[in-house]
């Protein structure tokens, strides 16, 4: 299983640039996971929502699962709340 | 694993036993309705369709109320039609009747009206529960399960706990011999590359791609945005933030195992272990398509919480997270979040899905059952005429 569980935090995949929070995360929170370190919430994460890792250039592509999920509609910095806000999926409307 | 089930005239197994009134068109509703009212041990199952539908799309409809029919956990059928529709009831009952079990075919316009046809369909029921209430359950093969993966409702721990927990189950029946239809293809639209990848011929794969492709299409050539109905609201409050993501999660409920037929809405599989079925993300739409195609038992992975049944298949709910399997206890079978709290591993709970998928299948009601969830939604392919 390539899954990780960290204490607040779930990275389900190697290749991941956003993490899955366990439970409500609030801004300040220091996140500890993997060797390369940590990272601190930038703002509050809500249950289930994702926190970035490292940071996704504007354009770049958002991977959970080891996948494309969709792509950064703007810089996304490590620590903050990567949702609707700041990316966009890619399937299912025109290009 | 070994089940007790009732076996039937065409070599399947069913987990239930059932006696059906069914309408093969919307004008017949209230006559089945009040033939079931009427005769314990019945139920019906009325649904909008069966008039003014032409070619593939009246097909569709077809296929779909004479698979409910023949599905296995239906003892006994009596068809009741109007006269002038479409989809005619001496011609769903003539397929239903292929299966070996007994079929009847009333027709409103024939036989004079709602109270004639009332009373001679009670009369007709009668001797079906009689009949139904004869066979015990006896020993059945883990071969004769089919399961329906199905979700609804996903959050952003669905990928995480309750569908790769699913997989597991979907990958120990498949060893034991059994089928897993896998379904949904808007929530493959993303993911498909990955099920692609693990077809077992080029066929199987062209056919995986073609409907993904086709489903895609539908929305694009409409100039529409699929992501505005699916995700659902709920789906992104949920954390879910693209239909990728909601895709990539979803199609780990099938396992890891190749992929050997991909069947259109409402087909029966030909082939054992995974199967796809190609149906829309609208659960009750998807589930009926499953229980058409044949399957008994339905595992309905859920993390903002969905209570949907069927009228003739258990529907066994997974909670993707605990504060739902908390809030919504009633409606839940399996609590999947413990994986999330670290409590448990996608291993264990997929064992444990496994466990119950065969105790449900031996008699034990699910909290859909128990509820009285009868959701039944024919998924249409054409417009009304």
């Amino acid at each position: 299983m390539k899954k990780k569980f960290f204490k607040k935090i779930i990275l389900n995949h190697p290749k991941d640039n956003v993490a899955t929070a366990k439970s409500p995360i609030p801004p300040g929170t220091l996140l500890p996971f993997l060797k390369e370190g940590r990272i601190i919430a930038k703002e509050l994460i809500p249950f289930a929502h994702k926190i970035s890792i490292r940071k996704i250039p504007k354009g770049s592509p958002v991977i959970k699962y080891g996948e494309r999920i969709g792509k950064a509609i703007r810089s996304i910095e490590p620590g903050e709340l990567v949702h609707v806000h700041n990316v966009v999926g890619e399937r299912g409307k025109k290009g | 694993m070994n089940f007790l089930g009732f076996k039937r005239a065409d070599g399947k197994v069913g987990v239930r036993n059932h006696v059906v009134i069914l309408p093969s068109v919307a004008c017949a509703n209230e006559v089945c309705n009040a033939i079931a009212r009427k005769v314990a041990g019945t139920i019906s199952i009325p649904h909008q369709h069966g008039c003014a539908q032409l070619a593939f799309d009246a097909e569709q409809t077809a296929r779909t109320l004479a698979g409910v029919g023949k599905n296995p956990n239906v003892a006994a059928v009596l068809v009741i039609g109007l006269g002038c529709e479409v989809v005619n009831s001496p011609m769903i009952a003539s397929r239903i009747a292929e299966s070996g079990k007994p079929v009847k075919n009333l027709i409103i316009q024939e036989v004079g009206g709602s109270p004639k046809t009332i009373k001679e369909g009670i009369k007709i029921a009668r001797e079906m529960v009689s009949y139904a209430s004869r066979p015990r359950r006896e020993k059945a093969k883990p071969y004769s399960l089919i399961l329906g993966v199905e979700c609804g409702g996903s959050d952003a721990c669905s990928g995480l706990s309750a569908n790769p927990a699913l997989g597991v189950t979907s990958d120990l029946l498949v060893r034991e011999g059994g089928t897993i239809i896998l379904s949904e293809t808007t929530e493959s639209i993303g993911a498909e590359h990955l099920l692609a990848r693990r077809a077992i011929n080029k066929k199987v794969r062209e056919k995986i791609l073609k409907i993904v492709r086709r489903t895609e299409m539908r929305a694009l050539d409409l100039g529409l945005d699929i992501g505005k109905a699916n995700p659902a609201p709920g789906n992104y409050e949920g954390g879910i933030t693209t239909l990728e993501e909601k895709s990539l999660g979803c199609v780990m409920k099938g396992g890891t195992g190749k992929v050997m037929e991909v069947l259109e809405y409402a087909e029966m599989p030909t082939k054992k272990g995974l199967v796809l079925m190609d149906t829309p993300g609208h659960d009750a739409e998807s589930v009926t398509g499953l229980i058409a195609g044949g399957t008994q038992i339905i595992a309905f992975t859920t993390g903002r919480g969905n209570p949907l049944g069927s009228p003739i298949a258990p529907v066994i709910k997974i909670a993707t997270n605990s504060p739902l399997y908390s809030k919504m206890r009633d409606n839940m079978d399996i609590n999947a979040g413990e994986i999330i709290t670290g409590d448990k591993t996608v291993q264990e709970i997929g064992e444990k899905i496994f466990r119950e998928v065969f105790r449900v299948a031996n008699g034990k009601l699910t909290k859909s059952e128990i509820w009285g969830h009868r959701e039944f939604a024919i998924n249409r392919i054409g417009p009304s005429f």
